[in-house]
């Protein structure tokens, strides 16, 4: 029996007719992921290295979370007994039933509403995990023919398929398919590329980012002149994805923003204060087609719908989840799927290669070290960038390394901030006036 | 699931493949964990759960591999895992991969090793757990109203069991909890957080906890110093003779130097040199060294590797000198080193890489020092030690390095960046504070700079290691303090000199 069926059948029972009256549930969710997945990897130019071999995973689990009759709430990661499943649901129950505590705000279990289309689910994908996986293994031979001559080349596909379970006791029972394609490759550990949706990447995709990952790791051979006071700063797409995980998200979690943790109060919410720039715009969308962070309904049941943080440099909301909407006074928003979801917008967007052309003094940053570390609450960074591409009259010329120190927030709300954006990514390029200096 | 139930399923896994060709490694794990967290005075979370599962490593005769996981234990998914796993391994052979047969010059070995922890997982219950992580984190903010706090709580079970075709059999319990307390504090509009931690086997850390009260001394401390920070100034890019603490030094061993040093990455290591290990290099003044080992009680402690090889305690760095690598079974002998069992893995469906548990970076020139209760205690007793022994540089700011925020290396270049909490001039009899800033260089000259430590070893700095993707218990420490001299590869950043 699957696991999302046993689940059904034991909390069904008890909310009706409980074993004993203590165990008596009101209300309760269930996520439940079924999953298979397939990869395959490079190490230092070898395929399938006894570190990287290629690999099959199969999943079934989730997570429950339930009001007991006396309003106190559990919650608990959850997967198929080993054996006797009647003795193992009935111990977990009671242990449940241990873990339980007091939080009014969270033990609500928001009604059924009609649920978006969106596209989640790739068919090809499921053909790869059937069987048909020969274009992971062309991939990689492809890769390892093409390279760049002399260079250690590291990478990675993935394709994963399966199915979402969503029920809830006010009557929520969904189940449908999603897809997922990551594939990623690096030169010497120094430049590298990738590519994350829920559908197989496509031809042209596949030979731009690797034209584009070349090229930089050709010019990176090139030794360029140092920066100087006026060099701006671009943030590669990727480089903004991460400053947006590191300094923005956390920033934008109801929970942080409710418990007087995160860089903005709530009364700066609630008073639509000015952050960012008024050409900037920061956007939850879960209902593009075939994105990473796509999907039709939250683990909470709240169906997918598209949540303005920031509206022309205004705070809206931080994303609430249901316990914090509550608190909040507000509906449930969007939620992010890790860094997926989230979408940085300017007004004004060029496309990247015109923003190229107009840089005179420049340098591109591909990648820092230990952004991880740095303090999300303030936005300030101090950050070096071996390996970044110095930019000249509207040209890369070369490598030259950096150090960088600002304040990401303060960068989103500079007029002298642009972006520009490429068809290999969802992120922009960030033009940026911020300190730099030679590492 | 306890041991001996693990054991049985990884045996009938093997079984599957008594007709087959090749060699298989099959892995299997249980893992048991409670969680809790309070949020400025009442519960966030409360979880209970686990993740197990087992995977399958199949090598072809030639030495080709393929994987296969399940997070299902059943005996009856054995069949299916093997064929999955040898099927790939088949494949792989066709794709002309590189060849691996040492699995086959692995010892047999056969062990169950015991749960160590002192009060087993289930013990103290989870409405007692809930009441003390309570009182804990009430006392916590009636101590420091002005922040906001959050308190964790969790303590981890894994059970694991490896068996291989040459009939090796290993299993063992790894028990670990970790009490958390995490503050936010702000002052002139600026906000800055703190987290400290304090970790053990088991409930036994909150126990102590409650009679010592020694993390709540700590995160108090911090979070007054968190403040301070908020309108402390940024100092000068540039070079300074640092003081660091031992989470740093721990950050500083493990990220700048042990990676280095793991057999799988000699081939872009700045420790190796035409994919084997430098040994016989001098990467540090004479009296420093580097050792990796498990310790029981710690919170990276695992007394096998994930491929069932008992895990060496190794001397890495020997009186300046690199002498020996962390080997895993697959890729010790390319790199020129012995294997040690270095081979640890998140879980069951990950395949293991070589990588640290418990690093300590010592020295021989060792300044006593008294521990203090309270921090800024502590730092006047450095810089009364340093002042004592002639150990401060003059005309130049003398910066102690506090709290580890993390890391990064590049082991191919050597580069290096770490972050602290805040910086202290102990040069200055006011001890004034700065911001943090970026402590980064190069490795080399990082280890050439120590100069000497402060006060006896502590070991207990935390964390997880993220190698390949992964997240697996790290751990370490040094003297309480490392002294280190000015070089010119190794700099603070901070505001444009």
């Amino acid at each position: 029996m699957k696991l999302v069926a046993q689940l059904e059948d034991l909390l069904y029972q008890s909310q009706q007719a409980p074993k004993k009256e203590e165990l008596r549930l009101s209300a309760w969710r269930i996520l439940v992921h079924e999953s298979e997945a397939v990869s395959l990897g490079i190490k230092d130019n070898s395929p399938g290295s006894v570190y990287t071999p290629p690999s099959y995973r199969q999943g079934e689990s989730g997570e429950v979370f339930l009001v007991w009759a006396d309003g106190t709430c559990s919650q608990a990661l959850v997967q198929l007994p080993f054996q006797n499943e009647r003795e193992f649901w009935s111990n977990e129950l009671e242990q449940w039933r241990q873990a339980s505590y007091e939080d009014p705000d969270a033990a609500h279990i928001p009604t059924p509403e009609a649920l978006p289309l969106v596209a989640v689910e790739d068919r090809a994908i499921q053909q790869i995990i059937a069987g048909q996986d020969e274009v992971l293994f062309d991939q990689v031979k492809h890769w390892l023919t093409e390279k760049p001559s002399n260079s250690k080349m590291q990478g990675s596909i993935q394709a994963a398929w399966g199915y979402r379970h969503v029920r809830t006791s006010t009557g929520l029972a969904v189940t449908y398919q999603q897809s997922q394609f990551v594939t990623w490759f690096s030169f010497d550990s120094l430049v590298g590329g990738g590519f994350a949706k829920r559908r197989l990447i496509r031809p042209e995709e596949r030979e731009d980012l690797w034209t584009q990952t070349v090229n930089h790791y050709e010019e990176m051979k090139k030794e360029a002149p140092s920066v100087g006071p006026q060099t701006q700063v671009i943030l590669s797409p990727s480089m903004t994805e991460e400053m947006l995980g590191q300094f923005i998200l956390p920033n934008f979690s109801g929970d942080r923003v409710l418990e007087g943790q995160g860089a903005f109060s709530k009364e700066s919410f609630l008073e639509q204060k000015l952050v960012f720039h008024p050409h900037v715009s920061l956007i939850i969308d879960p209902l593009q087609p075939l994105e990473l962070g796509s999907y039709l309904v939250t683990p909470e049941g709240v169906p997918a719908q598209r949540t303005m943080l920031v509206r022309e440099g205004l705070l809206q909301t931080p994303y609430l989840r249901v316990k914090e909407a509550i608190r909040w006074g507000a509906k449930p928003t969007a939620l992010p799927q890790g860094m997926g979801g989230l979408y940085l917008k300017h007004q004004y967007e060029v496309r990247w290669e015109e923003a190229l052309q107009e840089v005179e003094d420049g340098v591109l940053v591909l990648s820092v070290l230990g952004l991880h570390t740095q303090e999300a609450v303030s936005g300030s960074y101090s950050l070096s960038a071996p390996h970044s591409l110095r930019i000249l009259k509207g040209k890369i010329v070369g490598r030259t390394d950096v150090k960088l120190t600002g304040n990401f927030l303060a960068d989103l709300a500079a007029s002298t901030t642009r972006m520009a954006h490429s068809n290999l990514n969802d992120h922009p390029y960030l033009i940026l006036k911020t300190g730099v200096q030679t590492l | 699931m306890e041991q001996l139930e693990i054991r049985t399923l990884v045996q009938s896994v093997l079984a599957e493949t008594k007709e087959l060709e090749g060699y298989f490694i099959v892995r299997a794990q249980s893992r048991r964990e409670w969680s809790m967290r309070l949020s400025n005075g009442r519960f966030d979370r409360v979880s209970t759960g686990g993740d197990s599962g087992f995977g399958v490593q199949a090598f072809t005769k030639e030495g080709a591999s393929g994987f296969a996981t399940s997070d299902v234990l059943s005996p009856e998914l054995g069949r299916k895992l093997v064929e999955k796993a040898i099927g790939l391994a088949r494949r792989n052979e066709e794709i002309g991969s590189k060849r691996n047969r040492q699995i086959w010059e692995a010892p047999l070995i056969q062990e169950q090793i015991e749960n160590p922890s002192q009060k087993i997982f289930g013990e103290i219950s989870l409405v007692e757990l809930q009441e003390k992580v309570m009182v804990l984190h009430s006392r916590l903010r009636d101590g420091f109203p002005e922040g906001s706090w959050q308190t964790s709580y969790r303590q981890i079970e894994e059970v694991w069991c490896m068996g291989r075709s040459d009939g090796t059999l290993v299993s063992f319990v790894i028990p670990r909890a970790a009490l958390m307390h995490q503050g936010t504090v702000r002052d002139q509009g600026k906000a800055q957080s703190t987290l400290v931690h304090r970790s053990g086997m088991d409930a036994t850390v909150l126990f102590e906890e409650i009679t010592d009260h020694t993390l709540e001394t700590k995160a108090m401390d911090r979070a007054a110093f968190a403040k301070a920070v908020c309108s402390a100034p940024l100092l000068p890019s540039g070079h300074y003779p640092l003081v660091i603490d031992y989470g740093l030094a721990k950050g500083l061993a493990h990220e700048a130097f042990g990676h280095a040093v793991e057999s799988d990455h000699m081939n872009e290591s700045v420790l190796g040199e035409a994919g084997k290990l430098r040994k016989g290099l001098r990467v540090a003044r004479p009296g420093v060294n580097i050792i990796d080992g498990p310790l029981i009680g710690d919170w990276a402690y695992q007394p096998f590797s994930a491929n069932g090889l008992l895990r060496q305690t190794v001397t890495i760095v020997e009186d300046g000198v690199l002498v020996a690598g962390l080997g895993d079974i697959f890729s010790a002998e390319d790199a020129g080193m012995p294997v040690t069992g270095a081979g640890r893995a998140e879980s069951y469906g990950q395949i293991p890489l070589p990588r640290m548990s418990n690093i300590r970076l010592l020295v021989d020139r060792m300044l006593p020092l008294t521990v203090a209760e309270h921090l800024m205690d502590e730092v006047k007793g450095v810089r009364e030690t340093l002042l004592c022994h002639g150990e401060l540089l003059e005309g130049t700011k003398n910066l102690l390095l506090l709290g580890y925020r993390g890391g990064q290396v590049n082991p191919k270049t050597g580069d290096f960046v770490f972050q602290c909490d805040g910086i202290i001039d102990v040069a200055d009899p006011t001890l004034p504070i700065y911001q943090p800033s970026i402590f980064s260089g190069k490795i080399l000259s990082a280890l050439e700079a120590i100069r000497g430590g402060l006060g006896e070893g502590a070991f207990d700095a935390i964390g997880t290691c993220g190698k390949g993707g992964q997240s697996v218990a790290s751990s370490g420490g040094s003297h309480r303090y490392l002294l280190m001299d000015v070089d010119q590869q190794v700099s603070l950043g901070g505001e444009q000199a």
